[in-house]
């Protein structure tokens, strides 16, 4: 009867925190609302890509970053700590073949030609680090709106990494099997797991190489089977074959998912998706239950350890009213800017006064209360919740969410006492 | 440097420039049009897109109304595509003074529009989000009107009929031989070539900004720029235009405009028309004096914010074209040879955009006198190009296009339905496309996620037509970026917010935008 722990969120922070405490024996219960940000994401793993110039190692640059941003979310977790939630995430994302070091940032490529820092990837993408020069074969398909090939290599052309080594790029663009048109990153998945279009795929690729001795591709090489797909499409083309990630959706971030949710299924946990946290109970200064909005009725659910990893405003843990006033959405937790401006900038491409928004925590993650005391003993914040960092902008996010939903977990114990 | 002759030149491509573009073309006269960014950038493509049937004139600018209500019939005629054909509604909500009401039928009676009372409960059974405490409400014939298919269709039909039709060329001088006008030198914004066009005469429709050209020829126009605010709603609220039937004030009427409600609007001087910010409290003050027509109004979603100038012209002004107009919204021909003694050059100040077919038709008038040659006016007849078939526009037409499409045709905006074969027919009309060119003929970039998933696929595929070289893509794309966030950064809260948040998500996070090669 009831479960040890409750997690509220679904994204990488929830995942992760609700995998540490069922691998530590707890009956875990993930609720959340929607899907989170994990299906759209890119999957590949960012710790610290820019502070504001090109950081070459991330774990060994996060001291000199969090002196300029003391409230940044990385003040609450130890490097070796950082280290361990990315060494344990390897080693449960094997896999599918996720590789990498928190010492190093590799260089991957854009959609748009950008050579990107960020730490562990997928073995689909492993081949696209182009820290010491490569040159690319760029694979556009055509009809595939989220994918332009030209446009990718001749940016990616121009692209300089620190060593100094050249980077070549040339585009092509094939049709799949029968020219489809209008193609949704969902359906070409689906087809590029038929082996008589991925034969058909990886023959034309051959004919077009030329001197090349990399191909990228758009990030749809299957979904269930991505491994196998992307492993013939090598042996096809005879070269290394590499996935850039596109716009939302995003298959490498819904492979992901599926398997961190298989993974918990497997140690016993649940995800119950369309459950919003919509309040609480509390005893004392703990939270004995948070109330969930079901079709027919409010049900509660009691738990012994609860962790908040809804995320800021993108996924609406938080939300914004036209007053200016922000709030936490189960909890009423503290909302903080973490030192962003209070007014916009005219200049997109700036700290913006949304940018650093999150919960305020104690040093043990727990959310602060309007008065400044922590709010409850056993709650926990994770992740994109927490205030102070602009992940997408210093290439960070799911470096806090695995190290803070690691931290979560540690924190919270294991099973019930 | 390019030399082109012509009789008239026209400075402003907004609805004025257009309208007096298509009259002239009309009548025989060669027009070179010039703008100093694309075609309806300034008033025209920041308003909210009220087709008016003249009752928000009809009490206290009745000349106004009259004219509202007799161009509101000939636009229908000949401008159908350009028209929604919404109808409006004049209510009295609870803070109205119900006196007034009896005033505003009067009036707008006596302006010759068609008004007719209905039952509250009828008002109510049609719009079923109005607010149920209204205690009169009147039928009128507003619509909405889409300024860029107007004014494209205006320059296009001018075209047609060997107009000469140039964007993006900035008036740098006006040519003055002694007492008069001979033309102006522009300068191309894009390449910076300058291109001089002699001229028999000068026509200045540069409505808010025509204090600014008229200057370049020594004369003064008092224009003053009133800034008005809009805020578009993520989508239609009502079926009819809603406004307040009371003395016209700020944020009285609600719009519907293809796929969104646009409320409108305020009205502050502005010394620069080219002010276009937008404060969190203007934006605040629509979103609480919506609620007055549609209750709940301040929750629903907004998508983006914009303000244009409005050319309004003191009564004081002279003028010796048209006559004198009692009224500030009505619009002024200013002939400068008679007013100020510089001949050769006419400015067509005030009005407003329902009037835009009468006051060119005033504007070329005056023209055609000063020239000594020209025909009758013809536009109250003369159907616009792809108006033809008479049918109006309707909230369903794109969705119907689209099912009509080739399976092969891919919609590259989602929020708008506009397809590849829509991009392609559009850019093949003239060469130097902006992103932001082009969200104005398709709409690309104006619904919920405000470019952040289609201004890359525009991007992408233009590169790849050879329409954009590598850095004009990557600049493309960042200036329109840029330009989106204008409009949105003032709407923090709520699902738009959230809707910002995926977008940088987007830009910083997949494509790591700032970080491209320049």
């Amino acid at each position: 009867m009831g479960t040890d722990a409750v997690v509220m969120g679904a994204g990488t922070a929830g995942m992760v925190a609700a995998l540490r405490l069922a691998a530590a024996g707890a009956s875990v219960l993930v609720l959340a609302e929607g899907e989170g940000g994990l299906p759209l994401a890119p999957a590949q793993i960012d710790v610290l890509g820019y502070r504001p110039q090109l950081v070459l190692d991330p774990l060994g640059e996060l001291g000199g970053f969090l002196e300029s941003r003391p409230d940044h979310p990385y003040r609450l977790v130890e490097a070796a700590e950082v280290e361990a939630s990315l060494d344990w995430f390897l080693e449960l994302a094997a896999p599918l073949g996720y590789t990498g070091s928190p010492r190093l940032n590799r260089l991957q490529p854009t959609a748009l030609g950008a050579l990107r820092p960020t730490c562990l990837v997928p073995q689909t993408m492993a081949a696209g680090d182009l820290r010491g020069g490569g040159s690319v074969l760029v694979v556009g398909l055509k009809g595939f709106r989220d994918f332009h090939a030209p446009l990718l290599a001749e940016n990616l052309a121009l692209a300089r990494p620190p060593s100094g080594a050249e980077v070549r790029a040339r585009a092509v663009e094939v049709s799949l099997l029968g020219d489809p048109r209008d193609l949704r990153p969902q359906l070409l998945v689906r087809r590029l797991e038929e082996r008589p279009v991925l034969a058909e795929l990886g023959r034309e690729i051959r004919s077009r190489l030329e001197q090349e001795d990399l191909v990228g591709v758009p990030a749809v090489l299957g979904l269930e089977r991505s491994h196998e797909v992307w492993q013939r499409l090598q042996e096809l083309v005879g070269r290394p074959v590499f996935e850039i990630p596109t716009a939302p959706p995003s298959q490498p971030g819904q492979r992901l998912q599926q398997h961190l949710f298989r993974a918990l299924r497997r140690l016993g946990g649940e995800v119950r998706l369309g459950a919003r946290a919509s309040g609480y109970r509390a005893r004392g200064d703990r939270l004995a239950a948070v109330k969930v909005v079901t079709a027919a009725r409010e049900v509660e659910i009691p738990a012994a350890r609860f962790v908040l990893a809804t995320g800021g405003i993108g996924t609406g843990g938080i939300t914004a009213g036209p007053e200016g006033e922000l709030r936490e959405e189960v909890f009423g937790a503290r909302v903080s800017r973490g030192g962003a401006p209070e007014e916009p900038l005219l200049e997109y491409l700036a700290t913006q006064p949304l940018d650093r928004l999150g919960v305020e925590v104690d040093d043990e993650q727990r959310p602060l209360g309007g008065g400044g005391g922590v709010l409850f003993e056993n709650l926990w914040a994770a992740g994109a919740a927490l205030a102070g960092a602009e992940p997408w902008r210093e290439k960070s996010g799911e470096g806090i969410s695995l190290a803070t939903g690691y931290r979560a977990a540690r924190l919270a114990g294991g099973a019930r006492p | 440097m390019t030399t082109l002759d012509t009789d008239v030149l026209v400075i402003g491509g907004g609805s004025t420039g257009a309208g007096v573009a298509w009259d002239s073309a009309l009548r025989g006269l060669h027009v070179t049009l010039v703008d100093r960014q694309d075609f309806a950038t300034g008033t025209s493509g920041r308003f909210h897109g009220l087709l008016h049937s003249g009752g928000r004139y009809a009490v206290k600018d009745p000349g106004s109304a009259r004219e509202c209500a007799a161009e509101n019939r000939i636009l229908r005629q000949v401008a159908a595509d350009c028209i929604e054909d919404t109808g409006g509604l004049f209510v009295s909500t609870p803070e109205d003074d119900l006196e007034y009401a009896d005033r505003f039928l009067a009036a707008a009676r006596g302006a010759g529009m068609e008004v007719e009372e209905v039952p509250v409960g009828a008002a109510l059974r049609d719009e079923p989000r109005l607010n149920p405490r209204i205690r009169r409400a009147f039928r009128v014939q507003d619509g909405s009107i889409d300024s860029w298919k107007m004014i494209s269709a205006l320059l296009r039909g001018a075209q047609a009929h060997g107009a000469t039709v140039l964007p993006y060329h900035k008036v740098v001088k006006v040519i003055r031989q002694e007492d008069r006008v001979e033309g102006a030198v522009m300068e191309d914004q894009r390449t910076g070539e300058e291109v001089r066009v002699n001229a028999g005469c000068v026509v200045n429709a540069a409505g808010a900004w025509s204090g600014q050209v008229a200057e370049l020829a020594g004369c003064e126009v008092g224009v003053r720029p009133g800034k008005g605010v809009m805020v578009a709603i993520n989508h239609r609220l009502a079926r009819a235009v809603l406004n307040r039937c009371h003395r016209p004030s700020d944020g009285d009427i609600i719009v519907p405009v293809r796929t969104v409600s646009v409320i409108g609007t305020t009205d502050h001087p502005v010394a620069d028309p080219d002010d276009t910010e937008c404060s969190p409290e203007e934006v605040h003050q629509m979103m609480e004096a919506g609620e007055l027509l549609v209750p709940g109004f301040r929750e629903s979603r907004a998508l983006r914010v914009w303000s244009g100038s409005r050319p309004l012209l003191p009564r004081t002004q002279g003028s010796a074209g048209v006559g004198d107009r009692e009224v500030s919204r009505s619009h002024t021909v200013l002939d400068h040879g008679a007013r100020d003694g510089v001949e050769g050059l006419v400015t067509i100040a005030g009005g407003k955009f329902t009037t835009l077919r009468l006051m060119a038709e005033d504007t070329v008038d005056v023209v055609v006198r000063k020239l000594g040659r020209g025909a009758e006016c013809r536009t109250r007849s003369e159907v616009l190009p792809g108006s033809e078939s008479h049918h109006f526009y309707w909230i369903g037409n794109r969705q119907q296009e689209a099912e009509a499409d080739p399976p092969d045709d891919p919609l590259i905006c989602e929020c708008e339905l506009v397809s590849r074969h829509d991009l392609d027919t559009v850019v093949a009309r003239r060469p130097n496309w902006r992103l932001d060119d082009i969200r104005r003929a398709l709409r690309v970039g104006m619904g919920p996620c405000q470019g952040g998933f289609c201004a890359f696929r525009v991007a992408g595929m233009l590169h790849q037509d050879g329409r954009y070289g590598r850095a004009e893509a990557n600049s493309a794309l960042r200036e329109f970026v840029q330009e989106r966030w204008k409009g949105v950064k003032v709407i923090s809260w709520g699902a738009q917010a959230r809707q910002t948040r995926l977008d940088r998500w987007i830009f910083e996070g997949v494509y790591d935008l700032e970080h491209l090669p320049e």
